[in-house]
């Protein structure tokens, strides 16, 4: 999988000119479009003029400060606005010579991006492993019309980019985003209405590299379009029994304030409030304002004494981190929009969100594997459940760049209907899950018993007076997790689908039988006395590895026999043997 | 668990309990020795370093009497035309199956002390995240008979084993 990318790094001077490109058929390359594409070009020159206003915006403050204080400025002030100037300006000035330094190439099988001017850097990565496109805009970008483009290949499956282009015009982007996974082919726009016979005409998939360019300008326009359209109603989306492969289904989510709770109350909201309120704080000297001596001004503090303050502390803090961590998610989350959406090679799952700061991410259905619900502990009673995609190339622990969760915090329903369209069938998620043994959940209770025990005892050896008795007080906390670990334990084969959940924070996992591509079972010596085993499917998307743990072992051999069928046929064994580790030798 | 997944049919070499005696005396050397240098030179720390470097040296000592013998009555493999069957482990069992129509590529691995002792690693990749399948403790012979058959058999398989 890692022959998506050839990167040469570290080569001084100029490098040889990179031979003509060689086109999948003669038809392309007669379209003119790609003699076009295979120049080297810029990236838009309007980088420049958004560096131009970034150094003069930081500048501002240079200017502004001495008129505030009346021309006396002392270092205190003086500091912290030079900083904040010179880092402006350097990284302004950095981000101009990056953009002489890059070129970027689009022939027919590759697209190529040189870039560096100490260290010269060359990547390419072939068209045909390209497994998503993502454009993001910041609101610099979005007030100039630019959009970066991130390519993401096969070759890694972490957070990082494969290649970025930060950043093109916004129609450039648009064009890009509309072609690169395919090779070429018609670009659609970014509304999700098909039209009709072409819809399904163009969810035809294709060859890669060997579609047609037919189409290819009209996608210019596109991305503006759908960036700034109007939410549509949500109704669309609760049609989940659609023929598989039928084209684009429409909205299946957009933009709920029911779900501003779900996700502003976290516990990043002490830490946003903490950094709000460093933020403020040093905002406040800047300009002379002494915010520590304001807050100690609201109260007499000395009388509350130092239980109250505390307290007072806390909920305040609270309050303020989370008014922050919503409005941030306000912000980000503005008129999203979950469509399925007709792509040139098939349908793509497209979310796209943001006040100024926009992103569109396409996810190629053809690489749809399964979906994942997640439900954290602490809001487990408000059935708050995160959705993302299992697909190949996108890791489930992205949650870092984002490009596999399809749907923020929102209640079980929302989740639950959400991903019933995106696998075209509702049935995995609305059957009930099998229940696991008991004896897991003696394992659970066996486990809490002894850390919880391992606790109370290096407390006692360690800590002075009587701090062990707090080890004591873990152990009905330790049994309580015990019993929810347990109880988040299920598994289920619903017609093509795999569906096992497990987990502290309960992880639901919906996965197509066909992406199965092994099994594995584990057992550890304790669970092969509760006659327990762990089964792990190994798949090529997300995670890689998907456990349903603690099954009776019959239980386990049947549903991985079941999964994937007649693999394990041959070695299911129906007669007893004396031990496992006697009889057949080689 | 044996009565419901029989074990593969193939032992391993017993020459691989030498080769994971070794390496478990390696680590345990090394361990050690960090520990047993600290405990001469860093006076201060002896009160430490003391009990943790006694309990190193149990603990390297009762692995390299165990594990080999117990991973000797564990590994088993077998190779068909359908799939790649493993069993390893000694403390935790596991049971890797993967289908040959999954298998991305195929590397025989000989390290230092297994070219001494005549052994072989055949490691199976499929596209999973998971990691590969390993066929540790093999005859170098058979490693390469076994890679070799099995580069044959995937190259057969149509698609691109995702």
């Amino acid at each position: 999988m890692s022959a998506g990318t050839d990167e040469h790094r570290g080569r001084g001077g100029d490098e040889p000119a990179t031979p003509p490109p060689t086109f999948p058929n003669g038809d392309e390359a007669a379209t003119g479009r790609s003699e076009q594409s295979a120049r080297w070009e810029r990236l838009d020159a309007r980088v420049i003029w958004v560096d131009l206003v970034r150094v003069l915006l930081s500048l501002v403050p240079m200017v502004v400060t001495p008129v505030v204080f009346g021309g006396v400025v002392d270092g205190s002030v003086l500091w912290p606005v030079a900083v904040v100037g010179a880092v402006g300006v350097v990284g302004a000035v950095a981000d101009v010579l990056r953009w002489l330094k890059t070129r970027y190439r689009i022939t027919g099988e590759r697209v190529e991006v040189r870039s560096g001017l100490l260290v010269r850097s060359h990547r390419s990565v072939r068209r045909d492993r390209i497994r998503s496109v993502d454009t993001t805009a910041r609101l610099r970008h979005r007030l100039a019309g630019l959009r970066v483009v991130a390519v993401r290949a096969g070759d890694r499956t972490g957070g990082s980019a494969s290649l970025r282009l930060d950043a093109v015009s916004a129609a450039t982007a648009a064009r890009l985003q509309d072609e690169l996974p395919t090779g070429a082919g018609t670009a659609t726009g970014t509304t999700a209405e098909p039209t009709g016979a072409e819809a399904g005409g163009a969810a035809k998939p294709e060859p890669a590299g060997a579609g047609t360019a037919t189409g290819t300008t009209s996608g210019a326009g596109g991305a503006e379009a759908g960036l700034r359209a109007k939410p549509e109603p949500t109704g669309v989306g609760t049609t989940t029994r659609t023929v598989p492969g039928a084209g684009g289904d429409g909205v299946l989510a957009t933009f709920r304030w029911a779900w501003v709770p779900y996700n502003a109350f976290t516990v990043w909201a002490f830490l946003t409030a903490a950094g709000l309120g460093w933020g403020a704080y040093w905002f406040g000297s800047t300009v002379g304002v002494d915010l520590a001596g304001v807050v100690a001004g609201l109260a007499d503090w000395g009388a509350l004494g130092t239980g109250w303050t505390v307290v007072v502390a806390v909920l305040a803090a609270g309050v303020v981190g989370v008014i922050g961590v919503g409005t941030a998610f306000v912000v980000e989350h503005w008129g999203f929009r979950l469509v399925r959406a007709d792509g040139p090679r098939g349908t793509v799952l497209r979310t796209s969100h943001g006040l100024f700061r926009t992103r569109r991410v396409d996810r190629d259905d053809a690489r749809l594997r399964g979906v994942e619900l997640r439900e954290p502990l602490p809001w487990r009673w408000s059935t708050a459940t995160e959705t993302s995609v299992v697909s190949t190339g996108l890791t489930a622990n992205s949650w870092t760049t984002g490009a596999s969760t399809i749907l923020p915090k929102a209640p079980m329903a929302d989740a639950r209907r959400v991903a019933g369209a995106v696998l075209r069938d509702d049935r995995p998620l609305a059957t009930p899950l099998r229940a696991h043994p008991p004896a897991a959940l003696r394992r659970r209770l066996g486990w809490a018993v002894l850390v919880s025990g391992l606790l109370t005892g290096g407390l006692w050896w360690f800590a002075p007076g009587s701090w062990w008795l707090a080890g004591v007080g873990v152990v009905p906390v330790a049994l309580g997790l015990a019993v929810l670990a347990y109880r988040s334990l299920g598994h289920a084969l619903v017609g093509q689908h795999l569906v096992t959940s497990h987990g502290l924070n309960r992880t639901t996992v919906v996965l197509r039988r066909g992406a199965v591509i092994g099994v594995a079972f584990r057992q550890s010596v304790l669970q092969r006395r509760l006659g327990l085993v762990t089964l792990r499917t190994t798949t090529a998307a997300g995670a890689g590895v998907y456990p349903a743990p603690d099954l009776l072992v019959a239980d386990g051999v049947a549903l991985a026999d079941a999964t994937v069928p007649g693999l394990l046929t041959p070695y299911r064994g129906e007669m007893p043997v004396s031990s496992s580790t006697v009889g057949s030798a080689a | 668990m044996a009565e419901v997944l029989v074990a593969p049919r193939h032992r391993v070499e017993r020459r691989a309990m030498g080769w994971w005696a070794l390496r478990a005396a390696a680590v345990t050397v090394v361990v050690g020795g960090v520990l047993g240098v600290g405990y001469l030179l860093i006076t201060p720390w002896r009160g430490v370093l003391g009990p943790v470097l006694l309990v190193a040296l149990g603990v390297g000592l009762v692995h390299l009497v165990l594990a080999p013998p117990w991973r000797y009555a564990v590994h088993r493999w077998e190779v068909t035309g359908e799939a790649v069957y493993v069993r390893s482990g000694w403390f935790v069992r596991e049971w890797r199956i993967a289908p040959i129509s999954r298998v991305q590529t195929v590397d025989t691995v000989r390290g230092p002390v297994q070219q001494a002792l005549g052994l072989a690693t055949v490691t199976v990749t499929t596209a999973s995240a998971a990691g590969p399948i390993t066929l540790v403790g093999l005859d170098h012979r058979t490693a390469d008979t076994v890679a070799r058959e099995l580069a044959e058999i995937t190259q057969a398989t149509p698609g691109d084993a995702t």
